[in-house]
């Protein structure tokens, strides 16, 4: 009795020895599993979502049109590159789909100033967006940069003269021009979409521009034939803060 | 829903100017049979060295895996995050670009970070309008989870070491769970399948090719002399 016992023990004694070796959670061979070779940051959303503007490449030569049909009146036609054979860009206010063609209701760089028409989605490039915002105050003679609201740049400027007055209205930042070589407009000088009202016979259509100058001691003022001076270390330090695509606001 | 399980193929109309990003993922690696063939010998190494955050601390195969991740997880996070910026999504899409935006987003600045002076550029995207809708948003999202699914899983095995294989298999389940959540945002089955077929890069590169998703940079600076009014 005691035989068979001691006999039913034993097989007892190894079959659960078998069930734990088996067992995959009692495994004690398993190496821990290795360190993740890569550092991965918390996910963080983003703190500021919408977009102060949109702006976009005219990717072809497109007719752009007072309604979103095509069959509406021409406003303008919009070439790919600008004057200074930089890439022409527009400022996206808003997109509606008519009848199946989404259309693009842009800012347009021409005069009059402040005008906008609709232009087929796809005759323009990617969207682009900038949380960036130039203002110039021409009766306090000052250029501002915002940055979701916050102001993050100031600074005085020389604006037009009376006879050549820079325009009012809503605008952007076109293109920048660097190397040229001319202190006249010191050492960067930006595009915009404003074109001046008076001198229209002025070489690439006198679109008015913001740079620096070699004529400091004239700014503050009302100095220039309509384009936005400000000194040299003025431009520079904008430079480095002032995306392509900012909107502009001449008050 | 239907019962389609497949990964999608984007057959939008864009133009790739330069094949930047089809460039850059057809880079083809060096095998892990490969590497050891040749003797290199520089696996331990990459484990030793895989707290590093300096790509000399990996593989030659390895680097180029992880610079075929980054353009991928590039493409993500870009699309999602101009989805976000371009604020045109609405609802459960708009969510989702938001939740997704940041983990892609974290996928790049770990890969950037393990890759150092060695990663790729970011290209530049032209999604030719679908983070502005919310359907194109979501089959597109669909695309390119499924496509990065896919894409860790061929790569996976070819994974020289250890600690980088485990930081890739923890990012495609993230990726799974991505595309299993599109799928069903977008109406189709979000696991039809009882087994995830690799792609191999050659075939990453076809599909990504195939929509055209990078676009030229814009010239914005020009060197002439200015006709402003002055």
């Amino acid at each position: 009795m005691a035989l068979v016992f001691g006999a039913a023990l034993t097989t007892a004694v190894l079959a659960f020895g078998l069930v734990r070796r088996h067992h995959p959670f009692a495994e004690p061979t398993l190496p821990a599993p290795p360190k993740a070779g890569l550092d991965v940051p918390k996910p963080r959303v983003l703190t500021f979502t919408r977009a102060i503007a949109h702006w976009s490449t005219v990717l072809r030569p497109v007719n752009a049109r007072a309604e979103p049909d095509e069959s509406a009146r021409v406003v303008t036609r919009l070439m790919q590159t600008t004057p200074e054979e930089t890439t022409n860009l527009v400022i996206v206010l808003r997109t509606v789909v008519v009848a199946g063609t989404a259309w693009s209701n842009v800012r347009l760089p021409i005069l009059p100033n402040n005008s906008t028409a609709w232009v087929p989605r796809a005759s323009l490039g990617p969207t682009n967006v900038v949380d960036t915002h130039l203002v110039v105050d021409r009766a306090a003679l000052r250029a501002t940069l915002y940055r979701h609201g916050r102001a993050v740049f100031s600074a005085a400027v020389g604006i037009g003269t009376p006879r050549a007055p820079t325009p009012a209205g809503e605008f952007y930042i076109r293109d920048r021009l660097t190397s040229y070589h001319d202190p006249f407009y010191g050492p960067i000088a930006f595009g915009t979409s404003a074109r001046s009202p008076v001198l229209t016979d002025w070489p690439a259509g006198g679109y008015v521009g913001i740079h620096g100058t070699d004529q400091p001691s004239l700014l503050p003022g009302r100095v220039s034939h309509g384009c936005i001076r400000m000194k040299n270390a003025d431009i520079l330090k904008l430079a480095k803060l002032l995306p392509i695509g900012t909107p502009l606001t001449i008050t | 829903m239907n019962t389609h399980d497949a990964p999608f193929e984007p057959d939008l109309r864009i133009v790739d100017a330069d094949g930047a990003l089809a460039e850059t993922l057809s880079r083809t690696p060096m095998t892990r049979t490969g590497m050891l063939k040749a003797g290199a010998g520089v696996g331990a190494a990459a484990v030793a060295l895989i707290a590093a955050d300096r790509a000399d601390a990996f593989a030659t195969s390895d680097v180029s895996i992880l610079n075929y991740a980054l353009t991928l997880e590039y493409l993500q996070a870009s699309f999602y995050t101009e989805a976000e910026r371009v604020g045109a999504l609405r609802g459960r899409a708009q969510h989702a670009a938001r939740v997704l935006g940041a983990v892609e987003r974290a996928h790049v600045a770990a890969l950037q970070k393990a890759l150092g002076a060695a990663a790729v550029a970011r290209p530049r995207f032209d999604f030719q309008g679908t983070t502005e809708d919310g359907q194109k948003f979501l089959k597109t999202a669909v695309a390119f989870e499924d496509l990065a699914v896919a894409a860790y899983k061929g790569q996976a095995p070819l994974i020289k070491s250890d600690g980088l294989l485990a930081a890739a298999i923890s990012i495609h389940s993230v990726e799974a769970r991505h595309a299993a959540w599109m799928r069903h945002l977008f109406g189709i089955i979000p696991a039809a399948s009882a087994f995830d077929r690799p792609e191999s890069r050659a075939r990453i590169v076809r599909v990504v090719a195939s929509t055209h998703f990078i676009a030229a940079r814009p010239k914005t600076t020009g060197k002439g002399a200015p006709h402003y009014t002055g």
